[in-house]
C-alpha cells in the first residue's frame, strides 16, 4: 500500500495537476455515471483552469513579492507571507496528490456516516471537499506521507458533517433556509470560539447590552465589498509604502499607480480563474449527488450547502465591512505577524456568517468574534505558512524568485488546521489516532444531548416545542 | 422564436454557488426558447451590475427594494423544487 502511495505521489509530481487532475476528474465522472462527452469536457476544463490560476498567482506574487521586498528594505518591517486567497487555496488543494482523492473520499465519508445514522446531512457541495482536501495537502507537507493526508481528509470530511448538524437548526431558523445545513470547515471553525466569547461578553456589564444595526454600515463601508476598488485601494497604499523613495516623482508616480492596477486585475481574474474550476467540477458534482441520493433511500435530509448562501444576510455583510480595516491593522500592529493581507480582505463575510445566530445579528458582538479568530488566525498562518508554501510547489504552482512564502485566510487561519498539523507532527499516527478519536467523542456528545448542543450555537427553544 | 434577455446571477462569492444556478438556469431556458445573456455577481455588488438586467436570481439574501425583479432561490443547489423554480423565472423572463 505504501509502495503504491508514494509511486503515485511521484507520479503526481511529475505529470503535475495540469494533466493529471483532468485524467482523475474524468474517471470519476464516468464512475459515478457522467455521460461522456460532459465528463471529458469538464475535465478539460479544470486543466484549463488551473493554468488559468497558475497565470494569475504568477502576476500576483511578482507584484507583491516586489512590493514587500521594498517594504522591508525601506522600513524593516518584515511582512514576506502574502496572502494569495482562497482561489488559490482551492486549486493547490485540488492539485495536491490527495485532491486526486478527496472527491471518492469525501463521499464515501458521507455514505457511510448517513448509513450508520450518525448525520442528517447529506453534504451536496462537492466544490467545497477542496477544504478537507487542503488541510490533507499541509498533512502530506509536513509529514511527507500521501497516507497521512488522506486520514486527514477523511478527518476533516466527518468534522464538517458534525459542524453542519451542529448548527443546522440555528442557521436555518435565522437564515430562513428550511432544509439545509453548512458543511463549510471555513464557516464553521468560529462556532466554538463565538460560543466562549459571547458568554464573556454576557457578563461584561455595559458591553452586553451595546446592539449595532446594519442599515447605516452599509452605506458607509460599501466599498470594502467590492474587490476590484479594494485591489485598487490596498495597492496603492502598499504601492506607496514600497515606493516613495524610490527615485524622481514620476518613477514613484508610475510604480505605486502600477502596483495598484496589477492589484484590482488580481482581485477580479483570481475568482474568474475559479469560476472556470468550478464550471468543470460540475458535472461531477451533479452526478455525485446523483450517486449518494440512490444510495441512502427516501430519508428526509438536510441538504448541505455551501455557506455562500449566508453571505447576502445584512448582519454577514456589515460585520465583515467592518472586519476589513480592523484585520488591516490587525496584520500591521500584531507582534511577530509576517502575513501581508490580501486576496483574502474579500471572504470575510465567511468567517463570520454563521455566528450571526448565536449573536442575534448583532454586529458588535459579531465584530469582536471575527477579530478574535482573525488574530488567533494570524497565528495560524504565520506557523503554517512553510507547509503551505511547500504545498503549493507539491501542486506544482510557481513560486516567485524573491522568496516570499503563501497564506490565505480561507483557509491558512484555520486553528482545526493548526490542530491537525500540531497533533500529527507532536505524535505522528497517534496524532491521527487522538484526533479521530476526539471527533468521534463530539459525535457521540452531540448525539446524546443534541438539544443542549444546537442551543450553545444558537439555536432557540420555542421552535422545538412548536415542533412537539 | 426565441428571445433574448440578460439574467444576473447573485451568490456569497460570484463564483460558487451563483455558477451552479446559472448553469442550471441558463440551460433550461435555452430548451424553452429563452436565450440568456448570464452575469455572475457578488451579493453586495448586486446594486451596481443590476444596469439592464431582466431579471436577477440569487442565493442568498437581496438588498430590499431593488428596480429590477427578483428571486431567492435554493432550488438548483439542493435539487428540490427545480421545476417550480424554472417555471417561476421563465414566467418573470416572458412576463
Amino acid at each position: 500500500m505504501d509502495a503504491f502511495l508514494s509511486g503515485l505521489k511521484a507520479a503526481v509530481d511529475t505529470l503535475g495537476a495540469t494533466v493529471l487532475l483532468p485524467i482523475v476528474i474524468f474517471i470519476i465522472a464516468i464512475v459515478l455515471g457522467a455521460k461522456v462527452g460532459k465528463a471529458f469536457r469538464a475535465a478539460v476544463t479544470i486543466g484549463v483552469a488551473f493554468i488559468g490560476i497558475n497565470l494569475v498567482l504568477g502576476l500576483m506574487l511578482g507584484s507583491i513579492g516586489d512590493v514587500a521586498q521594498a517594504i522591508v528594505t525601506n522600513t524593516g518591517i518584515h511582512r514576506d507571507i502574502v496572502d494569495v486567497g482562497w482561489p488559490s487555496a482551492a486549486a493547490i488543494a485540488f492539485g495536491s496528490s490527495v485532491g486526486l482523492w478527496v472527491i471518492p473520499i469525501g463521499i464515501a465519508v458521507n455514505v457511510v456516516l448517513l448509513l450508520t445514522r450518525m448525520t442528517r446531512t447529506l453534504n451536496v457541495d462537492v466544490w467545497n471537499f477542496w477544504h478537507f482536501a487542503f488541510i490533507g495537502s499541509l498533512a502530506v507537507a509536513a509529514t511527507g506521507s500521501l497516507a497521512y493526508g488522506l486520514v486527514v481528509a477523511a478527518l476533516m470530511a466527518a468534522l464538517s458533517l458534525l459542524f453542519a448538524d451542529w448548527s443546522a437548526r440555528a442557521v436555518q431558523k435565522f437564515y430562513g433556509i428550511p432544509g439545509v445545513s453548512v458543511p463549510h470547515l471555513a464557516s464553521a471553525q468560529i462556532l466554538p470560539i463565538a460560543i466562549v466569547v459571547n458568554w464573556i461578553i454576557e457578563r461584561i456589564p455595559g458591553i452586553n447590552k451595546i446592539n449595532i444595526s446594519t442599515e447605516t454600515i452599509e452605506r458607509r463601508f460599501g466599498v470594502f465589498g467590492e474587490p476590484v476598488v479594494l485591489g485598487l485601494i490596498i495597492g496603492l497604499v502598499l504601492g506607496v509604502i514600497a515606493y516613495y523613495n524610490a527615485g524622481d516623482f514620476g518613477t514613484v508616480l508610475s510604480k505605486v499607480l502600477q502596483t495598484g492596477m496589477t492589484l484590482a486585475a488580481v482581485m477580479l481574474l483570481l475568482p474568474r480563474m475559479v469560476k472556470i474550476l468550478m464550471e468543470g467540477l460540475l458535472p461531477v458534482s451533479e452526478a455525485a449527488q446523483e450517486f449518494v441520493r440512490k444510495r441512502t433511500g427516501e430519508r428526509e435530509l438536510l441538504v448541505g450547502l455551501d455557506s455562500a448562501i449566508l453571505i447576502g444576510h445584512p448582519a454577514a455583510i456589515s460585520s465583515s465591512l467592518i472586519l476589513v480595516p480592523i484585520a488591516i491593522i490587525l496584520s500591521v500592529i500584531l507582534p511577530g505577524n509576517r502575513v501581508i493581507l490580501f486576496a483574502d480582505l474579500a471572504v470575510i463575510p465567511f468567517i463570520v456568517a454563521l455566528t450571526a445566530p448565536l449573536m442575534r445579528g448583532n454586529v458588535f458582538r459579531m465584530v469582536i468574534v471575527g477579530t478574535v479568530t482573525l488574530a488567533v488566525g494570524f497565528y495560524v498562518a504565520n506557523a503554517l505558512a512553510p507547509l503551505f508554501t511547500t504545498a503549493a510547489v507539491d501542486s506544482g504552482f510557481k513560486m516567485p524568485e524573491n522568496a516570499v512564502q503563501i497564506t490565505s485566510v480561507v483557509d491558512g487561519f484555520l486553528w482545526i488546521s493548526y490542530a491537525v498539523i500540531a497533533a500529527i507532527r507532536g505524535l505522528g499516527a497517534a496524532g491521527l489516532a487522538l484526533l479521530a478519536a476526539i471527533i468521534a467523542a463530539c459525535f457521540w456528545l452531540y448525539r446524546r444531548n443534541t438539544l443542549a448542543w444546537e442551543r450553545a450555537a444558537g439555536a432557540e427553544d420555542d421552535e422545538v416545542e412548536q415542533k412537539g | 422564436m426565441s428571445i433574448n434577455k440578460r439574467v444576473l446571477f447573485a451568490c456569497g462569492t460570484g463564483i460558487a454557488t451563483s455558477t451552479v444556478v446559472s448553469n442550471a438556469v441558463v440551460e433550461a431556458m435555452k430548451e424553452r426558447g429563452i436565450n440568456i445573456d448570464a452575469r455572475q455577481c457578488k451579493a453586495t455588488e448586486v446594486r451596481s451590475e443590476l444596469n439592464g438586467m431582466d431579471l436577477i436570481v440569487s442565493t442568498t439574501q437581496l438588498p430590499a427594494d431593488l428596480p429590477v425583479p427578483s428571486m431567492v432561490t435554493l432550488a438548483f443547489l439542493t435539487g428540490m423544487g427545480k421545476a417550480e423554480a424554472l417555471d417561476k423565472i421563465e414566467a418573470a423572463l416572458r412576463g
